[in-house]
């Protein structure tokens, strides 16, 4: 007798009919796996280190030597560093997983994601443990280099609650990759080209290095809808606690609100939007169709 | 009996005519599905937004910077410096970027590389084609941020004064130099993985902080100045913001700069830019098709043009 019983199920997720301890370590192992070939990719290819490490700390060290060449307080040169060290978690997101789903199908994976009995949030939950793994690299590499190099003197006095409004600012920016992984999937080819576009304007939206404040309303636009903004703009607070130039645009803690409003929100929408895919792909079988 | 040819370029024998008149086919060809590429993703609306929002956003990024500053008392000078040296990035970013991405695209996600690679016409002059697609995209980003500058950020432009001739010649020579910088590029990318996406921006922002782009060399410690001096970057920003803005503050030069210590003079003159323009350019062209080669012959080695990769 076959072990193998066909009988029609929603997904492969009910088809492999597990109790939920297998289901969990199913799902974790989806995210080791996921995880895996970025984290060895690194190491077997090490020319990484010298275009996503040193070659960015250039660019950051160009919006230094700006604020230097215009005789700017010191703490200016501070608010760049921190950005560039943030910047490599958006770049991440938008390279690395929100135009990755898109790559994937190219490659010939998604079907295979979508035939496997495992969350396709566990899959995206690897593919950002993986790239992690290189964007924490290259954030402490600008942030270190960067403060002993420029003299930035971080004065911070609630500890605690700057590494809650990273991690915070984490969370959402990767729920966020997750929704838009989805979008980027059903338009197709514009998402290579909205990846581009999703750089520098917002980069100047979310004052990258300069405080969103004096934007005005575009910066309280940007504070309540992208994270990077409002994650910068409390971590600028918190990280120059003395200084009068951070003059954020709420307080740290009402914007760390508003982060776990956000993840809340951007990974719920992330749920929605990957079942949503799932079963158009199943149904209508031309998702994961190359050239769409 | 019938032989088989080494490979498909020995086995058309063509005269050199031909080979020229099939190359400019090949090259136009390139272009034209370099743009349609680039193009017909969207709508023209979509499109337009899509080519000024990033060279527009990164002036208003340093413009903004210098507001921050200078409590809005900023020297229209100096506006004009960093409108006119973010505006011709955007040929730097189109033209570096372009050669590695044809590479990146051809073999990671369309998987054309290998058949073009065989198809009569050198690889290179197809790769040239896409990138002139793509500073044909920049110019269009570099025209439309310049005019914002000139509209709205309080830019100072007079066509009267405008020294074409030195316009027309430092841009030429430029983008020469942008297209070389591309062709290094589109060599490393034949050799590295899909993640290499990043690496022509990562190698555009080290060079923005080198040539004088947004702020003058001589704020760098004098190695960097030094490095800077070397790159055709550095004298094309040089010419063109000299051609187009008669008296505007020189990159190169200033008090303490090595350039003055080296030329002991003042800003460079239009003649001495130039030739310092075509003599880098020169340089950094006979290195490209030299890197071009090796990582040619070493992508066909280790069968590279058929790899695809994933991480």
């Amino acid at each position: 007798m076959s072990l193998f019983v066909h009988r029609s199920t929603e997904s492969p997720q009910h088809a492999a009919d597990w109790d939920a301890r297998r289901v969990l370590i199913v799902n974790l192992r989806g995210i080791v796996g996921r995880a895996y070939p970025r984290i060895i990719g690194a190491k077997r290819e090490p020319s990484w280190l010298l275009f996503e490490i040193l070659l960015p700390f250039l660019t950051t060290s160009a919006f230094v030597f700006v604020y230097r060449a215009l005789n700017a307080p010191q703490e200016f040169v501070g608010f760049v560093v921190l950005g560039g060290a943030m910047t490599a978690f958006w770049l991440n997101v938008m390279w690395m997983m929100a135009a990755q789903l898109y790559w994937e199908r190219d490659q010939g994976n998604l079907e295979l994601y979508f035939s496997a009995p495992v969350s396709m949030m566990s899959v995206l939950f690897g593919m950002a443990i993986g790239g992690l793994f290189m964007s924490c690299t290259r954030a402490a590499v600008v942030l270190i280099v960067g403060s002993v190099l420029y003299g930035v003197v971080f004065t911070v006095e609630q500890w605690g609650l700057l590494l809650a409004v990273f991690f915070l600012t984490l969370a959402a920016l990767y729920g966020l990759g997750m929704v838009l992984a989805s979008f980027f999937l059903l338009w197709g080819r514009e998402a290579w080209h909205l990846t581009q576009l999703l750089q520098e304007p917002v980069y100047f939206v979310s004052g990258l290095n300069f405080p969103v404040a004096r934007l005005g309303f575009v910066g309280a636009l940007a504070v309540a809808t992208i994270p990077l903004a409002v994650g910068l703009d409390a971590m600028r607070q918190l990280a120059f606690a003395s200084s009068a130039a951070t003059a954020g645009l709420l307080s740290p803690a009402a914007e760390a609100l508003i982060l776990v409003g956000m993840a809340v929100l951007f990974i719920g929408v992330a749920r929605l939007m990957l079942g949503f895919i799932e079963r158009r792909a199943r149904h209508e079988g031309k998702l994961t169709m190359k050239g769409t | 009996m019938a032989t088989i040819a080494p490979n498909a370029r020995d086995a058309a024998a063509r005269t050199r005519r031909q080979e020229i008149a099939d190359s400019w086919r090949g090259f136009r060809t390139a272009v034209r599905l370099g743009w349609q590429t680039e193009a017909n993703w969207t709508d023209p609306v979509l499109f337009f937004i899509y080519s000024v929002a990033k060279p527009v956003a990164a002036a208003l990024m340093l413009v903004f910077m210098i507001e921050v500053i200078s409590v809005g008392q900023a020297d229209p000078g100096l506006r004009a410096f960093v409108v006119i040296g973010t505006a011709l990035w955007s040929f730097v970013m189109g033209g570096i970027a372009g050669l590695a991405w044809s590479i990146l695209e051809d073999r990671e996600r369309y998987r054309m590389l290998k058949y073009l690679y065989v198809s009569p016409n050198t690889l290179l002059v197809l790769l040239l084609g896409r990138g002139t697609a793509r500073v044909a995209i920049g110019a269009f980003g570099a025209v439309i941020t310049l005019g914002v500058g000139v509209a709205f950020l309080g830019v100072p432009f007079d066509p009267a004064v405008i020294d074409w001739p030195m316009a027309v010649a430092a841009m030429a020579l430029g983008l020469v130099s942008v297209l070389a910088l591309g062709m290094i590029l589109a060599s490393v990318a034949m050799q590295t993985r899909q993640d290499a996406w990043n690496y022509p921006e990562a190698v555009a922002g080290a060079l923005f902080l080198l040539v004088g782009a947004v702020f003058p060399l001589l704020v760098l410690p004098a190695p960097a100045q030094i490095i800077g001096l070397l790159l055709p970057l550095t004298w094309w920003l040089e010419g063109v913001r000299q051609a187009l803005f008669p008296g505007i503050a020189s990159a190169i030069s200033g008090p303490g700069s090595v350039y003055g210590q080296l030329a002991g003079a003042g800003a460079p003159s239009s003649a001495e830019t130039l030739l310092a323009l075509a003599a880098t350019t020169l340089v950094a062209s006979v290195l490209a098709l030299l890197v071009f080669r090796w990582a040619e012959h070493s992508a066909i080695e280790k069968g590279l043009f058929d790899l695809v990769t994933g991480s």
